[in-house]
């Protein structure tokens, strides 16, 4: 298991001894994870390097990655620090139904700039830093599916 | 509409677990079902539960679930003579049900004329105050834009709310004299787009406030039975998460109390079938009205669980013209019972709605349990409907057992892929102010707030178990010879894994 770096959202966790990991159902992720003292039934779902584990009702985003691909990362994230344009996406499917900020447009830091409605509910999305829209990708009224491109930001 | 109708085939016009449930009820009766479906929802639990289905339009739900011509082509198209409606969608739309009505079809559920009288709550608050029924102090009249009404004999806080309102939308809390214009102004926006119709009043605030309501069921014959009442004081957004029966905060008094307001309220109009009355119950035990809902509630079960009745079964009998007998009219109540909603929403994140494909559901069994779900593994959600999957309830001998239970069907039940508030149920079920019963409509924005944060043991077990995972996972299959260095990592891994 060393070779593995294994982050729950962006913190590096060392992974700790006595777990024991026991699958239900294989194909369902199911298994019970337990150690002296405690056990949890656990859901895993992903797959590569993003996975999520269920416990407690609580879904935890865990990065698996091996060295190689930890470098990757790393200089992903630089490279983003580095004032390099960033792709705002829909964190959700849903309906455009207004957009914040016009194309050349300069923002603020958690300006929202597109607001989508999934499930009756109105979700902004807002800027992750400040800076100009270089590119507006979708218009109201537009049906976006997770991850679809919504602007650019310089 | 006194002559007894044979129903022989209901056309179901809804979605997910209450289609499900309805079919269930018209199964048992020996009346055949009719399930509608939009694109998205071919494949949908729903649609297999019915002895047959019919395609209304696209995934859009205001082109297919919302489409009166499409609903009524299809009962005509099946040969229902019944419609159902369940709850949401067209279920309270007072057109939908003339409609129905006006295609020689049964509507089951409250008549049209009640469904109006009673759809635009400052009409509804009007007639009950001279049936004698308490309401929330506030203005009786609907205010306009740039109305600067005197606040003072009301009391602040107070409570913008959208006269045709439901689900917590076009609500908004004053709690100073000069937030009222903008707060006006953005309910009646908000009512406008939710309701087509931007009509606001103004209640004083009660707080601290419990949520409950009386489960009423009326035949042709002018019969009322009363159901008991319903406690769903744990809400988010102004809508409910979790329902008990009976009220840990209803003492006999109370009870006689609200059963006599909900009398009253079916008493100012032509009432039959089902339908609830919904109360504010403050810290004094005073009760004031809020609104009637003409239809079944998504928490009916827990109702059913304490008096043993089906209520979606009498529905559909009072729609055929039967009598209400005695063990209805005078239902004995046993036990407790709860309910909470297994929603796709993150509690974590302001419980917000989750998209995504569910990739594992394990549902509770064992005494005492039940679910209503539509739900499965490989299922996708989509955000066009609404993201309840499941309703998980339980029944005891008493409130103590009853928490026992929740507790152990809440630890049988596994949900993967998406995010659910199955955690927050976890966490309620062992709050001291819900095991006690003594909480009341702040709970969640209180005590739960974004949630407790992520504990160092529970994040480290979670590592555990993803990498434990991974290096079972079986190696995605290379479009080219590997490089040796790439893999060396996911080999030693996976013989570590092994050894262990």
């Amino acid at each position: 298991m060393t070779a593995y770096r294994v982050a729950v959202g962006e913190r590096e966790v060392a992974l700790p001894a006595g777990w024991e990991l026991t699958w239900l159902d294989r194909e369902a992720g199911i298994a019970r994870l337990a150690r002296s003292d405690e056990a949890h039934v656990v859901v895993v779902d992903g797959s590569g390097t993003d996975w999520h584990v269920t416990i407690g009702g609580r879904r935890i985003p865990v990065s698996v990655r091996t060295h190689r691909e930890q470098l990757l990362a790393e200089a992903e994230v630089a490279a983003r620090q580095h004032g390099g344009p960033i792709d705002v996406r829909a964190s959700l499917p849903g309906l455009v139904v207004a957009l914040g900020a016009a194309e050349g447009e300069e923002v603020e830091e958690g300006q929202p700039l597109v607001t989508i409605e999934a499930m009756k509910m109105q979700n902004e999305v807002r800027a992750p830093h400040a800076g100009r829209v270089a590119h507006v990708a979708v218009a109201a009224g537009q049906t976006v599916a997770t991850g679809a491109l919504l602007l650019r930001l310089e | 509409m006194s002559v007894r109708k044979d129903i022989r085939k209901v056309l179901v016009a809804n979605r997910g677990e209450i289609a499900i449930r309805v079919m269930r009820a018209c199964r048992e009766l020996g009346i055949r079902s009719v399930a509608v479906y939009s694109e998205a929802d071919a494949d949908a639990p729903h649609v297999e539960s019915a002895d047959e289905a019919q395609h209304i339009g696209p995934r859009s739900a205001t082109e297919s679930y919302l489409s009166i011509p499409n609903l009524l082509e299809a009962a005509r198209a099946s040969g229902a003579d019944a419609v159902h409606p369940g709850y949401g969608f067209l279920s309270e739309n007072a057109g939908f049900a003339e409609a129905v009505e006006a295609a020689g079809l049964t509507w089951i559920g409250p008549p049209p004329a009640t469904q109006r009288a009673l759809g635009n709550k400052l009409a509804a608050r009007r007639a009950v105050v001279e049936a004698g029924v308490p309401v929330v102090p506030g203005l009786m009249v609907p205010l306009q834009d740039g109305d600067a009404p005197d606040l003072s004999h009301i009391g602040l806080p107070a409570m913008l709310k959208a006269a045709a309102g439901g689900g917590g939308r076009g609500m908004r809390r004053i709690d100073a004299a000069e937030e009222l214009p903008a707060a006006l102004a953005a309910a009646r926006r908000e009512a406008l787009s939710a309701f087509a119709d931007g009509t606001v009043y103004v209640e004083r605030l009660v707080s601290p406030a419990r949520h409950v309501e009386v489960q009423l069921l009326g035949d042709r014959h002018g019969n009322l039975a009363i159901l008991g009442e319903r406690d769903c004081s744990v809400q988010r957004r102004h809508q409910k998460l979790v329902e008990e029966s009976p009220s840990p905060a209803v003492t006999p008094a109370i009870r006689e109390a609200l059963y006599d307001s909900a009398r009253r309220v079916a008493g100012t109009v032509d009432f039959h079938n089902a339908a609830t009355a919904e109360f504010l119950l403050d810290a004094e035990g005073n009760h004031y009205f809020l609104e009637m809902n003409t239809r079944l509630q998504v928490e009916h079960g827990v109702t059913e669980l304490v008096t043993g009745l089906d209520l979606v079964a009498w529905q559909i009998r009072i729609a055929q013209g039967e009598r209400l007998p005695a063990e209805v009219l005078e239902p004995a109540l046993r036990g407790n019972a709860v309910e909470v909603r297994l929603y796709a929403e993150d509690p974590w994140d302001g419980f917000r709605p989750q998209a995504g494909r569910v990739t594992a559901w394990r549902a509770p069994a064992g005494p005492g349990v039940r679910i209503d779900a539509a739900v499965r593994p490989g299922m996708e959600l989509v955000p066009d409907y609404d993201p309840l999957l499941a309703k998980l309830m339980v029944h005891a001998a008493d409130r103590p057992a009853m928490v026992a239970r929740l507790r152990r069907a809440l630890d049988e039940t596994q949900i993967g892929g998406v995010q659910t508030d199955l955690g927050f149920h976890r966490w309620l079920a062992e709050q001291p102010s819900f095991v006690s019963g003594a909480y009341d409509t702040g709970l969640v924005a209180v005590a739960w707030g974004d949630g407790p944060p992520l504990s160092e043991d529970l994040a480290a077990a979670a590592a555990t178990a993803a990498a434990e995972a991974r290096a079972a996972a079986p190696a995605p299959r290379p479009t080219a010879p590997a490089a040796a260095g790439a893999s060396a990592w996911a080999v030693t891994a996976r013989s570590e894994a092994l050894r262990r």
